[in-house]
């Protein structure tokens, strides 16, 4: 690199994030320009839906915004602060729904969302994370593989005789914790999903949950074991490609579990894709053909971990120097891998929709609030977030709300109903079966 | 003094428990440093601390009951809108209040009499959003689309744009103003009934009282209701396009288009800067630091340093170009008339056209100050200065021979001249000058910079825009004045008896001098052996 005449030493950097003190250049660099606050300023609607931060605009202290929670940690990791019981709401009152990330990538490439995972870790390593909540969960995963602590028994119902599922494919599909006791509804559209378009589907023999609360909720010692067994699962299957319905597992499969095991997305042994990867993909080239009318003014809403949080995984050590340049360099993730064609390709394709933008939409998209351990532990944020969307459908008048992922669904079914309201909330994959 | 638990639940009555706090954790998230505008100098380190307390306000009388009570228990207070601009705007002694003013955001737009009212917690890119809905357009300042406009308006708040529709002090109508003891002023015509409409109002002009409220020239009160006036723009509409981080808006090139020229010497340049200006013709016109040209290239920080490096003394000298906006603001007609002159006018000094993008990614919606970061870490606008093309001709050679002394720790700029660009029809030129380090770096050279600044707009005889605010009163008012750190004072005093909002402004450079060992060195000025302030 040019320009490195002022001898400044190189220091070992890396993006691991068991360790807080790899993030305390990115802490230390925040500028308070708060783009991971506001909507990006090029898309700003107007005065109404500025920002993109649930928990930044759910408290508005600063403390709550990226802004704030990366002076927060910086503290932390000067060793400034016991943990107390706000010091853990600060770090756990939040979806990590990545809207920081992108937002601070706009200029600046601070790794945000890596450094808020890194103190969540911190959180749990140093014994005081993480919340009761997630305690429970993690109990729950354990003695019965499903974050619900449904019985493991139950985990195939929603394979019903309509359905048909190979004992060896190509093609292996997750239906992950949500869909398998929660939501038989998307499991079941996505299994006739994949019958429509001819390609042969497997599923594990004994799938577990992906561990997606265990991990975002800093329990990362307990997420690697269920990440190193299920890819072990897949690679003994023989599968070439595992598609997910849930925004969340894909998000796991695809970014979370190469990052626990230190290795590039491109090295699992297999593809991980989506379901609306799939089905655009099948529409494209024929497979699957949305013949039939769903008349329905509906509004799609961009889950985060299909979204901006999807961007493969890269990891990277190497040596950070004068004015903080990185070596060797290093292809930053910034949310562009994010499937925000796919959906809408697969909307626009299926006859009778009409399809409405709401004002935040793609990376700028509003967060329901629920993932990542959120609506369990802060059930007041995960209801706030999904109010504040709400009022986005209701403005553009759509009668449907539709998302890929179950966490999205049953939180906004959930304000829903505490409303009273007539919006339907559905899963994309119940849209497209219905135009089957 | 510490906040009292009286003074404390008298504050909490104001604005129940959910807004305000004493938790040392979320007071820490509202320490200025270490990142930011002026990050990691000595002022940074020296003169802030955080919070005592963190008050959101949601209402004028919010304000005016949260300022009363500081005066009664005597508590030192500080307001803040975004905190984007650095230390300055954050606390400066212990036990302060800081009052965050981002609950207040009514926002009204009279697109009949095109004018806006605004409280601090009103952002530019939503209200440029409004704005442009409405086929209006105001000035998106240089500090960045992210900041208030209130807090924009009052301090600095050009930007290219300016070339049109001039300073943003000329387009400030009705203000209402909580004054440090708590009294409300109200200017303009909102002196006399509820409409901001109009600027000018019974009695003296006040509005010099506005440069009180982020610590520039004196912290004189808390802006609670700004009206501004809105400039009318052209009628299609501008897209926004792309993912971020490539995000821009997509013009309507009949109506709205920038182009880029290469002109063969700084002479010519300016020269193009002025006849613009004569001709009457475009919406802006600049000419940026070369690096923000690299910065607009790259992909990221490595990149950044790997375009530059290829970078010489010689490329840059001689490398001349100039940005114009042109808007058809009345038919295309108009923008074709513009452009012809546009043409006539570069062809005369042997200019070229260089390619450009057909979208806006920077200044008409969203002005990028934050990517200014990208580079080193650490940036700050040192020193600006608004009067006449020449003195922005030869305000930036004089710093650019300065910043050479410094450099390292400043980066390497191969002696760039600055940003220079042309406001109010090119009645006026303006120059910034802008310089970034590597926070790692030992940094008691950017303080001592500064200083030296002074020095050299005092020798220079160069006006500037930071006089009161960056920059030790006691060394800039006798030359200035020459006595208007005495007048300054005692204006102080007048409005703020106590001194108790944001202490120590207007004095905190000159207690930063005294307070930095690094700093002592530089002083070669007379101070008092104590200062005026505080009252308490």
């Amino acid at each position: 690199m040019a320009n490195d005449r002022y001898d400044t030493p190189r220091k070992k950097a890396s993006f691991e994030v068991r360790d807080l003190n790899n993030f305390v250049y990115d802490m230390s660099r925040c500028i308070k320009c708060k783009g991971c606050y506001w909507v990006d300023h090029t898309y700003m609607p107007g005065v109404k839906y500025t920002t993109r931060c649930p928990s930044g605009t759910w408290n508005e202290f600063d403390s709550y915004q990226a802004a704030g929670k990366l002076r927060i940690g910086l503290a932390v990791a000067e060793g400034k602060f016991d943990w107390t019981p706000k010091l853990l709401e600060v770090v756990y009152a939040d979806p990590l729904c990545g809207a920081c990330d992108v937002g601070c990538k706009r200029n600046l490439d601070l790794e945000i969302e890596l450094s808020l995972e890194a103190l969540r870790m911190k959180a749990v390593k140093d014994g005081a994370g993480p919340m009761p909540a997630h305690k429970k969960i993690a109990r729950n995963i354990a003695d019965t593989h499903n974050q619900f602590g449904a019985p493991h028994d139950n985990r195939k119902k929603w394979i019903d005789k309509d359905i048909s599922v190979a004992e060896k494919a190509d093609l292996l599909y997750f239906a992950g914790c949500s869909a398998s006791h929660t939501n038989n509804e998307i499991a079941r559209a996505t299994g006739k999903i994949l019958n429509a378009s001819g390609s042969p589907f497997m599923i594990m023999k004994d799938e577990w949950c992906c561990g997606n609360v265990l991990y975002s909720v800093g329990m990362i010692d307990e997420a690697t074991k269920i990440a190193k067994r299920n890819i072990e699962a897949v690679k003994t299957s023989g599968a070439k490609t595992l598609v997910t319905s849930c925004a969340e597992c894909y998000r796991m499969w695809k970014v979370d579990y190469p990052k626990m095991l230190d290795i590039a997305t491109a090295d699992l042994g297999f593809e991980v894709i989506h379901l609306l990867e799939f089905a655009d993909g099948a529409i494209r080239n024929g497979r699957l053909k949305p013949t039939r009318n769903v008349d329905l003014r509906l509004t799609y809403h961009d889950s985060c971990g299909v979204s901006r949080l999807c961007d493969a995984w890269r990891p990277w050590k190497g040596e950070r120097g004068w004015m903080g340049t990185i070596e060797p360099t290093y292809k930053r993730r910034r949310g562009t891998e994010g499937l925000y064609g796919q959906p809408r390709n697969i909307l626009s394709a299926i006859p009778g929709l009409t399809v409405v933008e709401m004002p935040r939409i793609r990376e700028n998209a509003f967060c329901c609030g629920a993932g990542r351990g959120t609506r369990e532990a802060f059930p007041d944020l995960a209801r706030f977030s999904a109010n504040q969307r709400l009022e986005e459908v209701r403005e553009v008048g759509a009668e449907a709300l539709v998302s890929a992922c179950p966490f999205c669904k049953n939180n906004f079914l959930q304000a829903i109903k505490a409303h009273g309201e007539e919006i339907k909330v559905l899963d994309i994959s119940e849209v497209i079966l219905a135009s089957l | 003094m510490a906040i009292t638990k009286e003074a404390y639940k008298a504050l909490e009555c104001v604005v129940g428990s959910e807004f305000i706090t004493d938790d040392p954790i979320l007071c820490e998230g509202y320490r200025s440093g270490p990142g930011g505008y002026e990050s990691a100098t000595g002022y940074e380190r020296v003169m802030t601390t955080t919070p005592g307390a963190v008050i959101l306000p949601r209402t004028t009388d919010d304000v005016q009951k949260i300022v009363r009570i500081c005066n009664r228990y005597k508590v030192a207070y500080v307001p803040y809108s975004t905190g984007f601009y650095g230390p300055r705007s954050h606390c400066h002694v212990k036990n302060e209040l800081l009052i965050d003013m981002k609950r207040m955001r009514d926002f009204e737009l009279d697109d009949k009499h095109w004018y806006a009212t605004v409280q601090p917690g009103v952002t530019y890119s939503p209200l440029q959003a409004e704005c442009l809905r409405r086929g209006g357009y105001v000035v998106v300042g240089g500090g960045g689309a992210q900041v208030s406009v209130v807090a924009n308006m009052i301090c600095d708040g050009w930007s290219p744009l300016s070339l049109r529709i001039g300073f943003p002090h000329r387009r400030i109508l009705g203000v209402e103003l909580v004054l440090p003891d708590g009294e409300i002023l109200r200017t303009g015509s909102l002196a006399v009934h509820d409409d901001a409409f109009w600027g000018e109002g019974i009695g003296p002009d006040l509005r010099g009282m506005l440069r009180g409220y982020t610590g520039v020239l004196g912290c004189l009160g808390i802006v609670t209701k700004l009206a501004l006036k809105i400039l009318p723009f052209q009628p299609e509409e501008l897209k926004p396009t792309g993912i971020s981080p490539n995000t821009g808006l997509a013009l309507p090139v009949n109506r709205v288009k920038w182009l880029n020229f290469q002109v063969p010497s700084k002479e010519a340049e300016t020269q193009v800067m002025y006849e613009i200006g004569k001709a009457e013709i475009a919406g802006a016109v600049t000419k940026v630091p070369l690096f923000w040209r690299a910065i607009a290239k790259t992909e990221g920080k490595e990149d950044f340093w790997d375009i530059w490096g290829k970078e010489s003394e010689e490329t840059i000298k001689n490398f001349h170009i100039v940005r114009v906006l042109l808007i058809g603001f009345t038919s295309e007609a108009q923008m074709r008339y513009d452009e012809a002159v546009l043409n006539d006018i570069v062809k005369e000094v042997g200019g070229v056209q260089r390619p450009t993008k057909p979208i806006d990614q920077s200044w008409i919606k969203n002005a990028d100050s934050a990517g200014m970061w990208l580079m080193c870490g650490a940036y700050v606008s040192v020193d600006y200065i608004i009067e006449s093309i020449p003195h922005a001709d030869t305000h930036g050679p004089t710093y650019a021979e300065l910043k050479a002394r410094y450099t390292p720790p400043f980066m390497p700029d191969y002696g760039d001249p600055g940003w220079t660009m042309v406001c109010e029809a090119g009645h006026q030129g303006y120059s910034e000058y802008l310089v970034y380090w590597d926070p790692d770096e030992d940094t008691n050279p950017v303080d001592r910079f500064y200083v030296e600044t002074s020095k050299m707009n005092i020798r220079e005889r160069y006006y500037t825009s930071l006089l009161g605010s960056h920059q030790p009163l006691y060394l800039t008012g006798p030359k200035y004045g020459p006595n208007y750190h005495e007048w300054l004072l005692k204006v102080k005093g007048e409005f703020d008896p106590l001194w108790i909002c944001h202490p120590p402004v207007p004095l905190a450079h000159d207690q930063f001098v005294e307070r930095a060992e690094w700093m002592k060195s530089m002083k070669d000025w007379e101070s008092p052996d104590e200062f005026p302030m505080p009252k308490w």
